[in-house]
């Protein structure tokens, strides 16, 4: 396909689609699947058929569209009205009244069994109201399994832009000015690294997108995967434009089948149309993408690891410098990036560097998805601009604690972060603000305790993961993990001694210190974060001195 | 080649580029403490108590992997750095089961001389004691788990100067065991050679030759790295 007709296919796709008034969108995320989404998708193409309405009614399944633990969620467009709890018993209630007569279902409405009174265009809902959506933008709203959905989107314009009017440096230069930083956790520039890749003159370079998030309680990436993989593909080749590389890999969790099978679905659906491949649209440019399995080590996470995996190796990191930007997959200079980095590469490119950069704050610009989880009464998955506080999150957009609780801390960064206490709740969420209270900004997850959680028995649970996950090369890590997460349980049993906690926190600085990847450096963050804001629970399960 | 100026623990040196921070100290007699490091073989900066304070730098970087450059300021002496190595020491010893007097390697362990070192007197942290196998299953040589503190030096011998690759990881975490193959027995594997160069490079009494007393063992890492040298000049 050349240039001229990449329009003309996106010009003929949405002609197709002009007949359709109405698309109802069905949740097909993870936590919806398991409500048993898939069969109210089924169900529901039956009732348009059985009513006649396939010719102006559209069913798609779509990925996640963010209010999680209400599911299963039906979305009627162009009305963007939610409905909560869908089951195979009350989609023709819904059929009747939304379709037939013409007026919203009032009590199905998103958030109606919670609210006083729900919206009936959910974009007005609080839940809804202070995300701005970016990263997630048509997540929810298209079929993720069809690349005719992502054209008409706008999709593949951004790698049109790239490839036609812009130079390698041009592209780069674009991605420095939107301030990006890289959302896999460490937060680096990601135009920089770009730069840096870019300047490496090799006869092979490689893009890879990390997308092996292992933190529990996270489903940011794999939400992105599911919900618009051509997206991330798309950036995946813009970044391969410019850093002038011709191979990505996608490195994925095998424990994820579905994210797998879409990314597969969108490779083939892409080299097909002659968006990836040999001469993207006559430019002269060849990218390929192969996705990489991950066997679910949260380390392989960690991106000297991951390229040894992908390279065939045991898991484990390595000592950096060299940084894979200079030496990476097989010794060749290597771009890594996470998925949510990848998923706003696109919508910079075509919109401008500085258009993203408006939102956010100065160091941190653009937006960030949390996976909201805990005592919360509205988790599931938001995008909000950076900066927004905390208080904003857990109780305008997540509606507060449940059952009315008192808000305790949220653990942001998840094993590798640290906790807030409520006399932070207006915190700011950007990489600085949370780093001054001993937290990290991580890859976005946040889970909110009420006053049940025992902040000991938080950081055990977090040291656990650690201890477990340590791939065991280095010694702080391997067995520092091991020893604090006995003095832990020793505590929490009440057998410790101030002795025991002086060895805890000693133990805690040498293995932030010493480990040799960043897994068991931070691995004491969540015990060092909760003696700085809740030490009164530790002194008061120490044993007095004799 | 151009030397490049580097200055460690206050003292200016001129070096040849493209060496580690180790390399560097070793020719210039600044004693740096190792453990998975055996010269010749890939550095992989596993034990960390070759780690040292870079100006500039605010994480600890391991000199065996970290090669030096133009006005480097190095110190490889703070005490920090001496209180994270007896650390280290102290976690080696409490990782498994080491038993100094009925050790074949009492005398000759790189482990028990690097507690002299570090003035190592006690240690404060409980004993895991994990399960661990002694693999008799070998006709001359016998690896005994409790004794290894996981420097993956036999691993890498084998590998990168045997060419074997009898010996690798399994698990994760304190859980990490080197295998013989597929996890067999030693005795079954298919790979090994039976060329004893695991034996000398083991810097404990992990992997030792059958028919050896108490503190009998003798070891020559030194000719495992004589060999890699030599190797090298062929070529
Ligand atoms: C233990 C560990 C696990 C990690 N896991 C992930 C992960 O699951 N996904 C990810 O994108 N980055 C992860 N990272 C960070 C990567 O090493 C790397 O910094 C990142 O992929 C770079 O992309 P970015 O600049 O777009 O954030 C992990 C790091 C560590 C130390
Ligand atoms: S810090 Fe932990 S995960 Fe990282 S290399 Fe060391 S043992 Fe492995
Ligand atoms: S000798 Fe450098 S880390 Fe072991």
């Amino acid at each position: 396909m050349i240039r001229h007709e990449l329009h003309a296919l996106t010009e003929r796709v949405k002609a197709k689609q002009e007949h359709f008034k109405h698309r109802i969108c069905v949740c097909c995320g993870a936590s919806c699947i398991s409500s048993g989404a898939e069969e109210v998708l089924h169900k529901l193409q039956e009732e348009i058929k059985s009513r006649g309405l396939e010719e102006t009614v559209e069913v798609i399944p779509t990925g996640c569209m963010g209010p999680c633990n209400q599911g299963p969620l039906v979305k009627y467009l162009p009305e963007q009205t939610i409905y909560q709890k869908v089951d195979c018993d009350n989609i023709q209630r819904v059929v009747q009244s939304q379709l037939v007569e013409n007026k919203p279902l009032e009590d199905l409405l998103l958030f109606a069994d919670s609210r006083e009174k729900a919206f009936v265009n959910a974009n007005e809902d609080p839940f809804f109201k202070q995300q701005q959506k970016i990263a997630l933008k048509d997540c929810g709203d298209i079929n993720p399994e069809s690349i005719e959905d992502y054209l008409i989107a706008g999709g593949y314009q951004a790698l049109d832009k790239a490839l036609f009017l812009l130079s390698p440096e041009e592209v780069i230069a674009e991605v420095k000015q939107s301030r990006i930083r890289g959302r896999g956790g460490a937060g680096y520039p990601t135009g920089l690294k770009w730069e840096t890749v870019y300047k490496y003159v090799s006869d092979q370079k490689y893009v890879i997108c990390n997308g092996d998030e292992g933190d529990p309680g996270a489903f940011m990436d794999r939400s992105v995967l599911e919900g618009n993989p051509h997206r991330v593909l798309e950036s995946m080749a813009i970044a391969g434009y410019a850093i002038g590389a011709t191979k990505g890999y996608a490195y994925i969790r095998g424990e994820y089948p579905l994210e797998i099978k879409r990314f597969e679905l969108a490779i083939k659906q892409a080299t097909k149309t002659g968006l990836l491949g040999k001469n993207i649209l006559g430019s002269n440019f060849r990218f390929e993408v192969e996705v990489r399995i991950g066997a679910g080590a949260v380390v392989c996470g960690e991106e000297t690891a991951l390229i040894a995996s992908i390279e065939g190796k045991r898991g484990t990191p390595r000592p950096r410098p060299p940084f894979p930007a200079e030496s990476g997959l097989w010794g060749k200079p290597t771009l890594i990036n996470n998925v949510e980095t990848f998923a706003a590469i696109a919508p910079i490119i075509l919109n401008g560097g500085e258009w993203y950069s408006e939102t956010g704050t100065p160091k941190s610009a653009g937006t960030k998805v949390f996976a909201l989880a805990g005592k919360i009464n509205y988790s599931g998955l938001i995008e909000v601009p950076m900066g927004t506080t905390l208080r904003e999150i857990v109780f305008d957009i997540g509606g507060g604690i449940q059952n009315g609780a008192e808000f305790k801390a949220a653990q942001t960064g998840g094993p590798s972060g640290g906790c807030i206490p409520a006399a932070h709740l207006d915190v700011k969420m950007d990489y600085e603000s949370l780093m001054s209270l001993g937290s990290i900004m991580g890859s976005g997850g946040l889970i909110v305790m009420d006053k049940s959680s025992d902040m000991v028995d938080v950081a055990r649970y977090f040291m656990e993961f650690s201890m477990d996950e340590s791939c065991g090369k280095c010694i702080p890590c391997r067995v520092g993990t091991k020893m604090m997460h006995d003095l832990l349980q020793k505590i929490g049993d009440g057998k410790a001694t101030q002795i025991d906690l002086d060895r805890l926190e000693e133990l805690a600085e040498y293995v932030r210190d010493t480990s040799l990847c960043g897994l068991g450096a931070s691995a004491p963050n969540p015990l060092l974060s909760t003696l700085r804001h809740f030490r009164e629970e530790y002194v008061s399960k120490i044993l007095p001195a004799e | 080649m151009n030397k490049i100026p580097v200055v460690i623990n206050d003292t200016k040196l001129e070096v040849d580029p493209h060496k580690t921070i180790l390399e560097v100290c070793r020719e210039h007699d600044i004693e740096i403490l190792t453990m998975c490091h055996l010269k010749g073989i890939i550095d992989i900066g596993a034990c960390r108590l070759c780690l040292v304070e870079v100006e500039g730098v605010h994480k600890l970087m391991s000199a065996c992997t970290t090669k030096v450059a133009p006005n480097m300021v190095v110190k490889t002496s703070t005490e920090r750095i001496r209180r994270y190595q007896l650390i280290t020491t102290e976690l080696f010893f409490a990782e498994r089961n080491h038993v100094c007097a009925v050790c074949v390697s009492n005398g000759k362990c790189e482990l028990q001389q690097l507690g002299y070192k570090v003035g190592l007197d006690s240690i404060r942290y409980p004993f895991l004691y994990p399960q661990c196998d002694v693999d008799t299953s070998h006709a001359w040589y016998v690896m005994d788990h409790n004794r290894c503190i996981m420097c993956t030096r036999c691993v890498r011998v084998c590998n990168e100067v045997e060419g074997a690759h009898n010996w690798d990881v399994m698990n994760r975490g304190h859980q990490v065991r080197i295998i013989s193959d597929f996890n067999t027995p030693w005795g079954e594997s298919i790979s090994c050679t039976s060329c004893g160069k695991c034996l000398h490079a083991c810097p404990t009494g992990a992997i030792w030759p059958k028919a050896i007393v108490q503190g009998q063992l003798q070891k020559n890492p030194a000719m495992i790295t004589e060999l890699i040298a030599r190797r090298k000049m062929k070529l």
